[in-house]
C-alpha cells in the first residue's frame, strides 16, 4: 500500500515469489560488520549547496498544465479526495 | 558517400573540407536508420523537423566560423528517451509517460545542442533506466547490432545499438549501476560513464539521484572525450553538479601508458565471469603492459555486497523518485471516483514488472522497521565500499576489468529478475564510489563483442580516457563493423 500501486491476486502472488527471492539474496548484507562505519547518502563532498536569491520568470501555468491529463485551465483537476480515504 | 561508421572527427574534418554537408549528413543517418530500424527497434521517437532546423543552423555557423565551430557541430546523434527535450515527447519507456512533452531541455542536452549537435531521435531503453537487456522497455526491446535476436544490454540499449549500427557516430546514455558500460560492451562501442557530479543531471527523468550521471557512447574513446568536454561542467540548476573546473580531456589522450600502475582487482574476475570473456580481458591487459604500464594485482573485497548494496540504494531512491508518477499533473491516469484508487490504478497499468519490483522492494527498504536493517546499513557498506576504492588507489593511477561477464545474450534468456542484476556486478560498485569508468571494445567470442572497463579515482576522469585511448590505439577492435553497419553499403 505504501507503494501505492494496485495490483490484482495474480501479481501479488507472483511479485511477492520474486521479491522473496531478492531480498533472500540481499539479505547477505547483514553479515557485514558496520559497527564502526557512518552512513554514505551521497558521494560528492558539497554540502549545503546555495544559490543567490534572485527571481526569475515563472513557466506559468499554462506550460504547467499542458501535459495534465485533466485541469480546468488554471488547475489540475482530481477526484473528490474524502476524509476516510487518507487512511485507505 | 555514406557516413556509417565514421567517427565524429572524421565526419568534422569533412565537413570542413566541403566534401559533406550537416544536410547531407543528417539524409545519410536518416536513410540508414530507415534501413536498420526495422530489425534494431533502436528509437521510439524520430525528431526529423527538429534536425532538419539543427543541419541547416549548423551549416549557417560552419560556414561562417569553420575554425570556431565544435567538433560536433552539425554531426548528427541520438538521445536516450529519459533526456528532456523541450516540446518532444520524452517517455522514459514508460507507459506511464506516454505522451508527456517536458517543458524543458536538459541541460547536457542544451549544451550539446548549442554546440550545433543534429538531433535525429530519441532512443529506445529499460523503463526507467532499471535494467541491463533493454526488454523492460514497455515499447518492446532495441536489438543488437550484431545479432539483433540478441539483446543490446541496458539500460542505454537503444543508444549502444544505434551507434554499434553506424546510424550516428555518438549518443547520450545515463548509467545509474553500468547502463552506459555494459550495453556499449555488448554492441562493440565506447561508453563512458563520467565521475558522478562532471555532467548536469538537470532535466534527466530521475532513476536513482545518488548514482544517475549522463555520458556518451561511441565509436572511439576520442569521440566520447569530445561529447564529454562539451557536456561537463557545472549548473547552477543540479546541486550535486561540481563546481571545480573540468580538465580537458584531449591531452591525456596522447599520454599513453608507459610507467603507469594499473590494477586488476582479483574479484572482478573472479565466479560468474565467462571465462571467454576473461581471455580476451586478459589479453587486453597483455596490449597495456606492453605499452610499458605495471600490472598489480588487486583486492576489492567488498565486491560480493556490492550487489546487495545497490540493490537497496537504487530502488530506495527509485521509490521515492516515482513517487510523482501519481497521474494528476502530467502522463497516464486511470481515471477513477475516488483519488486513492485513482492513484492505485494508474501506477499498476503505467508501470511494468521491474520497475513495480523496485519501487516495492524501495518502500519496503525505507519502511519504518526496515529501514535500519536494510536501508542504513546498505549505505554504510557503500561506505565501506567507497574507502576500499580509495585504498586501492594509493598505489594504482587507474583499474582494469572486463565490463559485462558474458557477451550478449539472446532475448528472453534470463526471466530470472535476480539473474538480470548479476549482468552490472561489476559496473555498479563505481556508482556507489562515484568513480568514472569506461568500456572499450576488447575482442569478440562467437562475433559477439567483449568489453574492457577502465575505472579511476574521482575527478579522474581523463586518466580513464588516457588509459582507455592508449590500449585503442594499440588495437583495431573498435574499428569493426557490425553486419548491421554493413548494410548501408
Amino acid at each position: 500500500m505504501l507503494a501505492r500501486i494496485g495490483l490484482d491476486e495474480a501479481e501479488t502472488a507472483r511479485i511477492g515469489v520474486e521479491l522473496e527471492k531478492i531480498l533472500d539474496h540481499i539479505s547477505r548484507l547483514q553479515q557485514v560488520d558496520t559497527s564502526a562505519l557512518t552512513e554514505t547518502a551521497q558521494v560528492g563532498e558539497l554540502v549545503n549547496v546555495m544559490r543567490d536569491d534572485v527571481p526569475e520568470p515563472p513557466r506559468g501555468a499554462a506550460a504547467a498544465l499542458r501535459n495534465a491529463p485533466r485541469s480546468d485551465g488554471h488547475h489540475f483537476v482530481v477526484g473528490a479526495i474524502q476524509a476516510n480515504e487518507l487512511d485507505a | 558517400m555514406s557516413s556509417t561508421r565514421s567517427s565524429i572527427t572524421e565526419l568534422a574534418a569533412r565537413l570542413r573540407a566541403g566534401k559533406t554537408t550537416p544536410q547531407q549528413l543528417l539524409a545519410g543517418a536518416m536513410a540508414h536508420q530507415k534501413r536498420v530500424e526495422p530489425q534494431l527497434h533502436a528509437y521510439l521517437t524520430s525528431t526529423t523537423e527538429l534536425a532538419e532546423q539543427q543541419a541547416e543552423a549548423a551549416a549557417l555557423t560552419l560556414a561562417e566560423h569553420p575554425d570556431s565551430a565544435s567538433p560536433l557541430c552539425g554531426i548528427p546523434m541520438a538521445l536516450k528517451d529519459v533526456l528532456c527535450v523541450q516540446g518532444v515527447e520524452t517517455t522514459a519507456s514508460s507507459k506511464v509517460l506516454t505522451g508527456f512533452r517536458p517543458p524543458y531541455t536538459a541541460t547536457a542536452v542544451q549544451r550539446l545542442f548549442d554546440a550545433g549537435a543534429v538531433c535525429v531521435g530519441k532512443t529506445n531503453c529499460d523503463e526507467f533506466a532499471m535494467g541491463s537487456s533493454n526488454e523492460n522497455s514497455a515499447f518492446g526491446a532495441a536489438g543488437n547490432p550484431w545479432d539483433v535476436e540478441r539483446v543490446p544490454g541496458g539500460s542505454s540499449g537503444g543508444s549502444a545499438a544505434t551507434v554499434g549500427a553506424g546510424v550516428v557516430p555518438y549518443a547520450l546514455g545515463t548509467d545509474t549501476g553500468g547502463s552506459i558500460r555494459q550495453p556499449a560492451s555488448l554492441c562493440g562501442v565506447v561508453g563512458f560513464k563520467p565521475t558522478y557530479g562532471r555532467v548536469s543531471r538537470y532535466g534527466l527523468i530521475a532513476f536513482a539521484s545518488s548514482l544517475d550521471q549522463i555520458g556518451p557512447l561511441a565509436l572511439s574513446v576520442e569521440d566520447c572525450a569530445l561529447v564529454f568536454a562539451v557536456i561537463a561542467g557545472h549548473d547552477p540548476r543540479d546541486s550535486t553538479s561540481d563546481p571545480s573546473p573540468v580538465e580537458d580531456p584531449q591531452p591525456a589522450l596522447g599520454r599513453g601508458v608507459d610507467g603507469l600502475r594499473l590494477g586488476v582487482p582479483r574479484e572482478y574476475f573472479g565466479a560468474g565471469i565467462d571465462a571467454g570473456v576473461r581471455g580476451c580481458v586478459e589479453d587486453a591487459l597483455h596490449v597495456l603492459e606492453a605499452q610499458g604500464a605495471r600490472l598489480r594485482e588487486v583486492s576489492l573485497p567488498s565486491t560480493e555486497v556490492a550487489l546487495s548494496t545497490y540493490y537497496i540504494i537504487a530502488p530506495a531512491e527509485c521509490s521515492s523518485n516515482l513517487a510523482r508518477y501519481d497521474g494528476v499533473r502530467f502522463g497516464l491516469r486511470e481515471e477513477q471516483p475516488s483519488l486513492t484508487d485513482m492513484y492505485l490504478r494508474t501506477r499498476a497499468a503505467g508501470f511494468g514488472d521491474e520497475v513495480k519490483r523496485r519501487v516495492m522492494l524501495g518502500t519496503y527498504a525505507l519502511s519504518s522497521g526496515y529501514y535500519d536493517a536494510y536501508y542504513r546499513q546498505a549505505q554504510k557498506v557503500r561506505t565501506l565500499i567507497a574507502a576500499e576504492f580509495a585504498s586501492v588507489f594509493e598505489s594504482v593511477d587507474a583499474l582494469v576489468s572486463p565490463t559485462s561477464p558474458t557477451v550478449a545474450f539472446t532475448m528472453g534468456e534470463r526471466d530470472d529478475p535476480l539473474s538480470m542484476y548479476m549482468c552490472d556486478v561489476v559496473t555498479l560498485p563505481a556508482n556507489l564510489a562515484g568513480l568514472p569508468g569506461i568500456s572499450v571494445p576488447c575482442g569478440f567470442i562467437d562475433s559477439l563483442p567483449v568489453g574492457l572497463q577502465v575505472l579511476a579515482p574521482r575527478f579522474q576522469d581523463a586518466r580513464v580516457f588516457q588509459v582507455a585511448n592508449a590500449y585503442q590505439r594499440a588495437t583495431d577492435w573498435h574499428a569493426t563493423r557490425s553486419p548491421l553497419a554493413d548494410a548501408a553499403a
